[in-house]
């Protein structure tokens, strides 16, 4: 008996919709529960971020980085500042360096733990995202003591830091870490191998490397694929060379290389090695002055530059043309998130409907730096 | 036929161990670890006074506030807003450094400078504000500051402030006097 194929009928899914993560519409064509095509469709969140950074000096371009991947902001921040940096040559204190990398690298965890939190919500599972978005909350409250904003921090400025980590902070991030490691275990017991969520995602969207690379798709997503590619190590900027630490790939534990469920684990290990390089760098922070190499005025001088950094989501890079005036003459912001949800209309097809939300919910998507 | 047994079997267990770590946590619930009944009971805001090497740095994201008696008008904060939500009128007064009672005018900030201008406008539209906290370094008298906080013995904190008409989020600080009577103090050399 052959298989008999009726028409394709064209389904929206979103702009509002909860498992969106942002403001995106997916046009679905559909063939009964079969994908044949996904086009999604974006724009409804653009803020003229690149335009807008061409009217406000170098120094205001900072508040609206941080609303671009609005989930993690320091990484948005620390971006933009090691790129006017390398332009202008300034040289940054080492404690500046340190302190950077920390708050980096707890907005990762805190990055991570919302990507996987609302991962197991749109696959089904209720009360792992309430457990993890109680331990993000513990790293908001240390960004709130730190900077006063729990989400959209200012924090990170070209040539150093807005203020110096207040009192007690290094103790509490490491009883935050001790009591964080062992939840990982906890997370794993109660999603990870849970064999309902192992179904729904092993398998399920695989993104072979070729494809990856031939995307463009970086961070979590592309290692999630086995590739071992991590801009930290592979063309490390600040002082990530120092540390020790692992980058995690996706091996097929539990089906294909690729599949959800790899992407989905990379994180998860992931948020452990980010955990590693915290505590060593707050064993080896420095005393300093975090204020020394502020410049006067940021006036960078005429030429481009194009740097990459390791966001949450992977390479995320500035490319800055100035012509020696106080304002950036161009910006543009290359947002790994754009590269993954372009991918998504490729690894989709063939796939049920209900895979859709759990290929797109696994490829950890941030609208706001989409759309920019 | 073993391997679909095998699998309900699994499924079971791993739901039952996911049961067991929830009941774990429930056994061992304590006060304030519960939803909190919001309009009525609050987080308790994170220790503020914690103290960095620079005191003057302040760390809270709330309404901003001006303390008007001590702003000089150097439009410093106006200038670093990168949503420009902060305007400031100021014209140049006659005599420097000497209250004008008339217009409720101070001459001498309360860091001993003298004040040359009159600020007559000083609206912040906390509407637009994005709380960036980048107006408050620059200003040399220290007299724009988020509320609460390190400042709460100068403003107690304000950071749930609602209103129903969009043109009340435009705070005005300036001393709300009409022109007529400022314009007598105006500096008749610039005209
Ligand atoms: S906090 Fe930022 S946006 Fe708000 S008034 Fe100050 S500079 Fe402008
Ligand atoms: S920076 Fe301070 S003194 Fe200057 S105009 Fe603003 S509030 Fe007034």
């Amino acid at each position: 008996m052959g298989v008999i194929h009726g028409d394709l009928m064209t389904l929206n899914i979103g702009p509002q919709h909860p498992s969106t993560h942002g403001v995106l519409r997916l046009k679905v064509k559909t063939d009964g529960e079969i994908i044949s095509e996904v086009e999604p469709i974006i724009g409804y969140l653009h803020r003229c971020f690149e335009k807008h950074c061409e009217n406000v000096t170098y120094d205001q371009v900072i508040p609206y980085t941080d609303r671009c991947d609005y989930i993690a902001s320091m990484n948005n921040n620390f971006g933009y500042a090691v790129t006017i940096e390398a332009l202008m040559e300034i040289k940054v204190p080492e404690r500046v360096e340190y302190i950077r990398i920390i708050v980096a690298e707890l907005n990762r965890i805190a990055s991570h733990l919302l990507a996987l939190g609302t991962y197991g919500l749109d696959v089904g599972a209720f009360t792992p995202f309430l457990y993890m978005f109680r331990d993000r909350e513990r790293i908001l409250d240390l960004f709130e003591t730190l900077c006063g904003a729990r989400l959209l921090y200012n924090y990170i400025w070209v040539g150093g830091l807005s203020h110096d980590l207040p009192r007690d902070f290094v103790e509490s991030v490491f009883s935050f870490l001790d009591y964080f490691e062992p939840k990982i275990e906890e997370y794993n017991e109660l999603l990870t191998y849970n064999k309902i969520f192992i179904e729904r995602t092993a398998d399920i969207g695989v993104l072979p490397p070729e494809v990856a690379i031939s995307f463009g798709v970086t961070g979590p997503n592309l290692r999630g694929s086995g590739v071992k590619w991590d801009i930290r190590k592979d063309d490390p900027y600040s002082i990530y060379d120092k540390f020790d630490y692992d980058i995690p790939i996706g091996a097929g534990e539990m089906g294909t290389v690729g599949d959800c469920w790899d992407r989905y684990y990379v994180r998860m290990v992931e948020m452990k090695e980010s955990a590693k390089i915290i505590r060593q760098a707050l064993k080896g922070l420095p005393a300093g002055d975090v204020h020394q190499a502020l410049p006067k005025k940021i006036r960078p001088p005429k030429g481009s530059i194009y740097k990459r950094t390791e966001s949450p989501r992977g390479d995320l890079a500035y490319y800055i043309v100035s012509d020696g005036s106080p304002i950036p003459y161009r910006l543009k912001m290359r947002s790994p998130a754009f590269t993954a949800l372009s991918v998504l209309g490729e690894i989709s097809q063939g796939w049920m409907m209900s895979d859709v939300i759990a290929i797109l919910g696994s490829l950890d998507i941030v609208l706001g730096e989409i759309d920019r | 036929m073993y391997k679909y047994f095998n699998n309900i079997f699994v499924a079971i267990s791993s739901i039952l161990k996911g049961m067991s770590i929830t009941w774990r946590h429930m056994i061992n619930i304590r006060k304030g670890n519960v939803t909190l009944q919001y309009p009525e009971e609050r987080w308790p805001r994170p220790e503020r006074d914690i103290g960095f090497d620079l005191d003057s740095y302040n760390v809270i994201r709330s309404r901003l506030h001006v303390d008007i008696d001590d702003c000089i008008g150097c439009l410093k904060c106006e200038r670093v807003c990168p949503v420009q939500c902060i305007k400031i009128v100021t014209t140049k007064a006659e005599t420097k450094g000497e209250d004008l009672p008339d217009i409720g005018h101070t001459g001498i900030t309360s860091n001993g400078t003298k004040k040359a201008l009159i600020v007559s406008r000083f609206d912040i539209d906390m509407s637009e504000c994005c709380y960036c906290n980048l107006c408050v370094y620059p200003c040399p008298e220290e007299c724009i500051y988020m509320t609460g906080g390190p400042n709460s013995h100068k403003h107690p904190i304000d950071y749930e402030f609602s209103q129903y008409d969009r043109n009340d989020l435009i705070y005005k600080f300036a001393k709300d006097v009409d022109d007529e009577k400022i314009s007598k103090y105006v500096s008749k050399k610039i005209k």
